[in-house]
C-alpha cells in the first residue's frame, strides 16, 4: 500500500494542503491581530452636566488601539509576580471595580493596609489613593503593579513576559507606533483604559435627566442627602452633599470623618506633618456605593447603614476632625446627626439610586481573556 | 546619695534637650504657605514670616452668626514681596491672571488678580492667622483667607497651603 505511486501522490498533495491550511491558519491569526482591533482616537463620551475639568496627558492620547490594550492589561495576570493577580483582582466589574474585601490579599499574601478603591469615572480624578499622593493614572498604576505586597514585580520584568507574546508585540506596534515594550507604555495603556471607565446611568442620572421619577423615599433621601441641619429653622438635613455632593457624588477632598480620636493609620498626616491633618482622608466617590462595601480607607463597616450609623450617632472627636463635622445636629446643641430610623432608611433608598447598572454590565469593561460564554458581563 | 542627684538631674537635662521630646512639647510641623506661578520670588511663608508684614485686621460674621476679628496680612502685600505684577503693573496681559489658593484638605478657590489690588478694590482680602487675638482653631489650621464682606464664606478657604498666580489661556 506504502509503496503505491497513486497513494504516495495523494499524500503529498494532501501535506500541500496542510501546509497551505497552516500558512493561512498563521497569515490570518497575525491578520487578525490587526483586524479585530478597532483603531483611532477614542470618543470619551459622558453627559454635559459632569463638565469638562477631565484629566488626560498630552502625551497619552487616548485612542481605540490604546484602550484596546489596555484592557488587555487590565485583566493580564502575567503583570503578577505569581501569574495570578491582574488589576481586575482586586478591582472586579461586577462590585463596581472593587473586591468586597476590607484588604485585598497580593502575591506575598500580605494583606494591603487599605480597602481597595472603586474605579469610576477617573477622568475627573486628580489625586489617587486614600491619601491622595499620586497625580495621574499613569503614576498610580505603577504602584499596584510593582508594590510587593500588591503585584509585586518590576515593570521591566512586565514588560519582558509580554515581549513572549507576539499578540502583546503587534498590539503595542499598534498602539505607540513601534513594537517596543516598555514598562512606561504599560501604564499609559492601562491608563487609557481607565479613562474609559465612565459612570453616568445610574437612577439618580436618570432623575437629573428628567427620565426617572424617584420613589418617595428616594426623594426624602435626596432632600436629606443635600441639606444642612438648621434644628432652629425646623429644617433637618444630613449635610452628605458637602463633600459628596455634585453629579458625580465626588468632589476631591481629604477630611477626617470622625472614625478615631486616635488613628491607627494617620491618612495624609504622613505627607504633610501637619496635625490638623491627622486621620484625614481621600472622601470617595458614592457613585455606585451600593456594590463596593465594606466601607472606610480600613472597611470598617460592612452595610450602608453602618455608614449612616456612624455619621448620625457615633462621631469621634480630635483635633483634626473637619471642622463640618462638629456640632452639626438636627437636635439644638446636639454633637452629632441624630437622624430618625426612617431618615437612615431613606438616605439609604438614595444611595442606592446611585448604582448604574450599565456601569458593572458594559461588556466593553469586562476581561476580555475570559470566553465570551464564560464571561459574565457579556 | 549626691552622685543619684547629679544622675537623675543630667538625665532630666538630656531628655529635655533631646529633639524628640521637644517637637512631641511644641506640637507637629509647622504649616507652610507656598506662594509660587507666575511670581519673580517664590516664597514659603511660615507663621514666624507673617510678623514682616503690615497687619491688617478684617471683621466678619461666622457660621454661628457672630461677629469676630481676623488679623493677618493683606494678600497684595504677599503678592507684591513675591514679585507679582501688582499696581502699575497691574494691565494688559496681566488681567488675565487669577490667583488659586490651596488648602492641605484638597479644597481650592480662585480670585482673578484684580480682585486683590489696592488700585482696583478696597475689599480687603488677607491671610489671616489670628482669631480675636488668638491662634485659629483646631481643625482650621494656621492660615485661612479672609474675604471682606462675601456674602457667602466659600472663598474663606481654610488650610491654606498653597497660592498660585496662573494666566488664563
Amino acid at each position: 500500500m506504502m509503496n503505491n505511486p497513486q497513494n504516495k501522490k495523494r499524500q503529498d498533495k494532501s501535506g500541500a494542503y496542510i501546509l497551505l491550511l497552516f500558512c493561512l491558519v498563521i497569515l490570518f491569526s497575525a491578520w487578525d491581530y490587526y483586524s479585530n482591533v478597532p483603531v483611532g482616537p477614542y470618543q470619551l463620551i459622558y453627559p454635559s452636566n459632569f463638565g469638562n475639568r477631565i484629566n488626560i496627558p498630552q502625551d497619552n492620547p487616548t485612542t481605540k488601539q490604546g484602550v484596546y490594550l489596555g484592557r488587555l492589561l487590565f485583566y493580564e495576570p502575567k503583570l503578577s509576580a505569581n501569574n495570578k493577580l491582574s488589576c481586575g483582582s482586586c478591582h472586579q466589574q461586577d462590585k463596581a471595580f472593587t473586591d468586597g474585601k476590607a484588604f485585598s490579599e497580593g502575591v506575598d499574601g500580605v494583606p494591603t493596609p487599605r480597602n481597595s478603591m472603586s474605579l469610576t469615572n477617573l477622568l475627573w480624578t486628580r489625586r489617587f489613593f486614600w491619601d491622595g499622593r499620586v497625580t495621574g493614572l499613569e503614576s498610580q498604576a505603577a504602584v499596584p503593579l510593582t508594590n510587593e505586597h500588591e503585584m509585586g514585580q518590576a515593570l521591566a520584568v512586565s514588560a519582558k513576559k509580554l515581549k513572549a507574546d507576539k499578540q502583546y508585540t503587534a498590539l503595542f506596534e499598534l498602539a505607540f507606533g513601534d513594537p517596543t515594550i516598555t514598562g512606561d507604555r504599560i501604564l499609559k495603556a492601562i491608563a487609557q483604559f481607565e479613562r474609559t471607565l465612565i459612570s453616568a446611568n445610574s437612577r439618580y442620572d436618570q432623575y437629573l435627566h428628567g427620565t426617572y421619577q424617584p420613589t418617595t423615599d428616594e426623594l426624602k433621601g435626596m432632600e436629606l442627602f443635600n441639606r444642612d441641619p438648621e434644628p432652629e429653622k425646623g429644617i433637618r438635613g444630613a449635610n452628605c452633599a458637602r463633600c459628596h455632593g455634585g453629579v458625580k457624588n465626588y468632589s476631591e477632598l481629604f477630611h477626617n470623618n470622625g472614625l478615631d480620636s486616635i488613628p491607627k493609620d494617620n491618612g495624609i498626616e504622613a505627607q504633610s506633618g501637619l496635625a490638623s491633618d491627622r486621620g484625614r482622608f481621600k472622601v470617595p466617590t458614592l457613585r455606585n456605593i451600593a456594590l463596593t462595601g465594606p466601607y472606610m480607607h480600613d472597611g470598617r463597616f460592612k452595610t450602608l447603614q453602618d455608614v449612616v450609623d456612624h455619621y448620625s450617632d457615633h462621631i469621634r472627636q480630635s483635633v483634626a476632625l473637619s471642622t463640618f463635622l462638629r456640632g452639626q445636629s438636627n437636635e439644638k446643641n446636639g454633637k452629632t446627626l441624630k437622624l430618625l430610623p426612617e431618615e437612615k432608611k431613606q438616605l439609604v433608598a438614595f444611595l442606592n439610586m446611585l448604582t448604574d447598572y450599565t456601569f458593572v454590565n458594559d461588556p466593553r469593561f469586562s476581561d476580555p481573556h475570559q470566553p465570551a460564554s464564560k464571561n459574565k458581563h457579556l | 546619695m549626691k552622685k543619684i542627684q547629679t544622675l537623675l538631674l543630667s538625665a532630666l537635662f538630656a531628655l529635655l534637650l533631646n529633639p524628640a521630646f521637644t517637637s512631641a512639647q511644641t506640637g507637629s510641623k509647622q504649616a507652610t504657605v507656598k506662594v509660587s506661578g507666575e511670581v519673580s520670588a517664590p516664597l514659603d511663608i511660615k507663621l514666624s514670616d507673617m510678623a514682616q508684614f503690615e497687619q491688617t485686621k478684617v471683621n466678619r460674621k461666622d457660621r454661628d452668626g457672630k461677629e469676630r476679628v481676623y488679623s493677618g496680612v493683606m494678600l497684595s502685600a504677599i503678592l507684591q514681596k513675591a514679585g507679582v505684577t501688582m499696581g502699575k503693573d497691574l494691565k494688559g496681559e496681566n488681567l488675565t491672571k487669577y490667583v488659586s489658593v490651596e488648602a492641605s484638605d484638597g479644597y481650592q478657590v480662585i480670585f482673578a488678580l484684580v480682585e486683590l489690588d489696592k488700585d482696583f478694590t478696597d475689599r480687603q482680602i488677607i491671610l489671616a492667622d489670628e482669631v480675636d487675638g488668638k491662634p485659629l482653631p483646631e481643625g482650621d489650621g494656621q492660615f485661612r483667607i479672609i474675604v471682606q464682606d462675601e456674602k457667602k464664606p466659600a472663598r474663606c478657604i481654610k488650610m491654606v497651603t498653597a497660592i498660585t498666580i496662573k494666566f488664563a489661556k
